[in-house]
């Protein structure tokens, strides 16, 4: 008994966030009469989530290491549209499975690397130049996107070789969407980093002390650059699954993914300020935000124009709340 | 020595390239000093302008506000769908009062949270403009109003004088919002320069913690800041239907990026604590100089948002430059200092 309350205390966040998740799910399914709570729906959850949760886990990332990360859905548009362009180019016309999968694999790797210059080119103006993180993404944002409408004039990619939306709407076993799997490996890949390794170890220093940091005798230009770097990797497979659910590619896909991925790290505990957050709550939070999302998309009378204004609501209050219960915690 | 103090400031820098931008264009396409061009670019400058003033009071505190672009929509469609409802016909500047007591509220949250939370205020505005948004869309269910009350009509209809150009026969004419503009950038160059409060507005965005210490209150600073540029969003909000005799939804969109980079290329450093109205003016009249004349200059709108991206980076970097390298000298100069007094003792 008494470790389950030890254990409480020391998570209480995550129990905060459960609470939540099936807070939600009821109020969801009364309020549906059942028709949220059904296999169909959740499989639907399943399959949409990882999209904003991979931008997350990157805006996730940058505001540990003290920063914020602006630019990770224009990266994720970028290197959609390239990769498409690229698949379209390299796909031989009557391959076989083996050979798509094989160019698919090739195409991925592309887009990691794309997403990773990316995020060294906003890292180095933040690390080396010294711009605040907050104006070096937004400019970096504009101009990856405007190379991004720029090249494709603002229309779309479209006609693509199937197998990219294959393997998006794939489901292992005909229950789980591939996509969730895709989601699992990078969190897991995130959790690994940030916990196991010096590299993480070091983006929590960095963003819960810079100077201490820097008079540490670390290279702080290095750490920064590399957690940018790894943000638009993760953007850049963000980018794929869009272009993998849409079947095409798009200068404004994810546009509407910002504040919601900011929005998924506040209310996982991540501190803007820096230096804390945990990959558990992030996982929580995104299943949470979509849904949420999903549960609107049910509700015939209510307008995709409610969601902005619902969005911005539970972000102030969460953080809010998040204030609260921190000045609480330091007046004990 | 007078111009070698003058050459120290940014404004300078800014101003010099402007002139030598608009020969460029005027070189290449013979059509930038002629009448009607002028006049357009001053009626382009009027709604930008006036947001730059209030949000580069907001950036001078050491803060960001990326919700004003949608303050003003709010109050765009509030006070028109409120006239519209009322078959007001009244003298017009209840209008714009009303607009900017709607600003003021909401700009007043945007700087309570700011002040109560302590959390980067990015990220406070963030969830606010979403909410702002999406009460425009969802509650009000704005998206065009195409005509306009009658006093709002009346003043879209007005104008000071109107120019033609005898080489290419386009017309312009010069609207009555041009006053607003000049009140403005007058009303803030005051409160920055002269008063206590614009002193204190300069010393929250240097140093909150010393301004503290010297007895400045650095929350109502905050709470003030906010609630000016919310203000002035709401007036500008109005002064955009005036100027375009309409209401449209996307009328501000991207605002927040290019009125921000304007504030920065005109001195303003994004850490707080620098700049001035003037420098403002000029890097919105930059801004707005190099949009209104791409196609001028033979560069096709597609790749427009790629050059505000560039001209922010590059505004950014040389000011993140500069200051590091102060820092840079700063610590030097305590080092060498260190050193000589070891000397010294020795």
């Amino acid at each position: 008994m008494n470790r389950i309350t030890n254990y409480i205390q020391k998570e209480s966040n995550n129990v905060k966030l459960l609470l939540m998740l099936f807070l939600s799910l009821l109020v969801l399914t009364i309020a549906t009469k059942g028709q949220f709570f059904s296999l169909n729906q959740m499989q639907l959850v399943a399959y949409l989530f990882p999209e904003m949760g991979v931008l997350a886990l990157g805006m996730m990332l940058a505001m540990i290491s003290g920063g914020i990360d602006l630019s990770v859905v224009a990266v994720a548009d970028l290197t959609g549209i390239l990769s498409c362009m690229l698949l379209k180019m390299i796909m031989p016309a009557d391959a076989s499975l083996a050979t798509q999968i094989f160019v698919l694999l090739v195409i991925l790797l592309c887009s990691l690397a794309m997403g990773a210059m990316c995020g060294i080119f906003t890292g180095s103006l933040i690390a080396r130049i010294g711009i605040p993180a907050m104006v070096a993404t937004l400019g970096a944002s504009d101009i990856i996107l405007g190379l991004a409408v720029g090249i494709t004039n603002g229309s779309s990619v479209k006609e693509l070789p199937p197998i990219l939306n294959e393997v998006v709407n794939y489901r292992v076993f005909g229950v789980i969407p591939s996509t969730t799997l895709i989601f699992a490996a990078c969190a897991g890949v995130i959790a690994f980093l940030l916990n196991k390794t010096a590299l993480g170890f070091k983006i929590y220093m960095i963003g819960s002390n810079k100077d201490a940091f820097k008079y540490s005798g670390m290279d702080n230009k290095k750490i920064l650059t590399m957690t940018y770097m790894v943000s638009g990797m993760l953007a850049a497979v963000s980018g794929l699954l869009m272009c993998g659910h849409f079947n095409s590619a798009r200068s404004d896909f994810g546009k509407s993914y910002l504040t919601p991925s900011i929005l998924i790290c506040v209310l996982a505990g991540v501190n803007p300020n820096g230096g804390k957050g945990k990959m558990c709550g992030m996982v929580i939070a995104v299943i949470i935000l979509q849904m949420l999302s999903s549960g609107f998309a049910l509700f015939r009378n209510i307008s995709d124009y409610y969601k902005n204004l619902i969005w911005g609501l539970v972000l102030i209050l969460v953080m809010i709340v998040n204030v609260v219960s921190e000045k609480k915690k330091t007046a004990k | 020595m007078k111009i070698k103090e003058l050459l120290k400031h940014n404004e300078c820098y800014v101003a010099a390239i402007i002139i030598v931008l608009s020969f460029a264009i005027h070189i290449t396409s013979g059509q930038f000093f002629t009448a009607n061009n002028l006049v357009d670019l001053v009626r382009s400058l009027i709604v930008p302008g006036m947001m730059a003033s209030g949000l580069f009071m907001v950036i001078a505190s050491g803060n960001i506000d990326v919700s004003f672009p949608y303050t003003a929509m709010l109050c765009m469609f509030g006070v028109t769908k409120l006239f519209q409802m009322m078959h007001y016909e009244g003298p017009v500047i209840f209008g714009f009062l009303l607009a900017g007591l709607m600003g003021m509220l909401l700009g007043l949250i945007n700087g309570i949270l700011a002040a109560w939370l302590k959390l980067p205020t990015l990220i406070i505005t963030l969830g606010t403009c979403t909410i702002y948004l999406g009460f425009t869309q969802g509650v009000l269910k704005s998206s065009v109003i195409s005509v306009l009350p009658e006093p709002l009509a009346d003043m879209a209809a007005t104008n000071l004088f109107s120019v033609r150009s005898a080489s290419t026969n386009l017309g312009s004419s010069m609207p009555v919002s041009i006053f607003l503009l000049i009140a403005t950038l007058l009303l803030v160059g005051f409160i920055m320069k002269f008063t206590m409060l614009g002193r204190g507005i300069y010393a929250v965005g240097g140093d909150p913690v010393a301004a503290k210490r010297v007895g400045f209150h650095v929350s109502g600073i905050k709470i003030f800041v906010f609630t000016f540029c919310g203000f002035i969003g709401g007036i500008t909000g109005l002064t955009q239907v005036s100027l375009s005799g309409m209401c449209q939804i996307n009328f501000f969109d991207g605002y927040e990026m290019t009125i921000i980079a304007a504030v920065v290329l005109g001195g303003a450093s994004i850490a707080g604590g620098s700049g001035s109205v003037t420098g403002t003016f000029l890097g919105v009249l930059l801004m707005k100089l190099i949009s209104n004349n791409l196609i001028l200059l033979g560069i096709p709108t597609n790749w427009s948002k790629l050059m505000t991206g560039v001209l922010i980076i590059v505004g950014v970097s040389t000011s993140a430059y500069k200051m590091t390298a102060a820092e840079r000298k700063v610590t030097s100069n305590i080092l060498i200092c260190g050193d000589g007094k070891e000397a010294a003792d020795e």
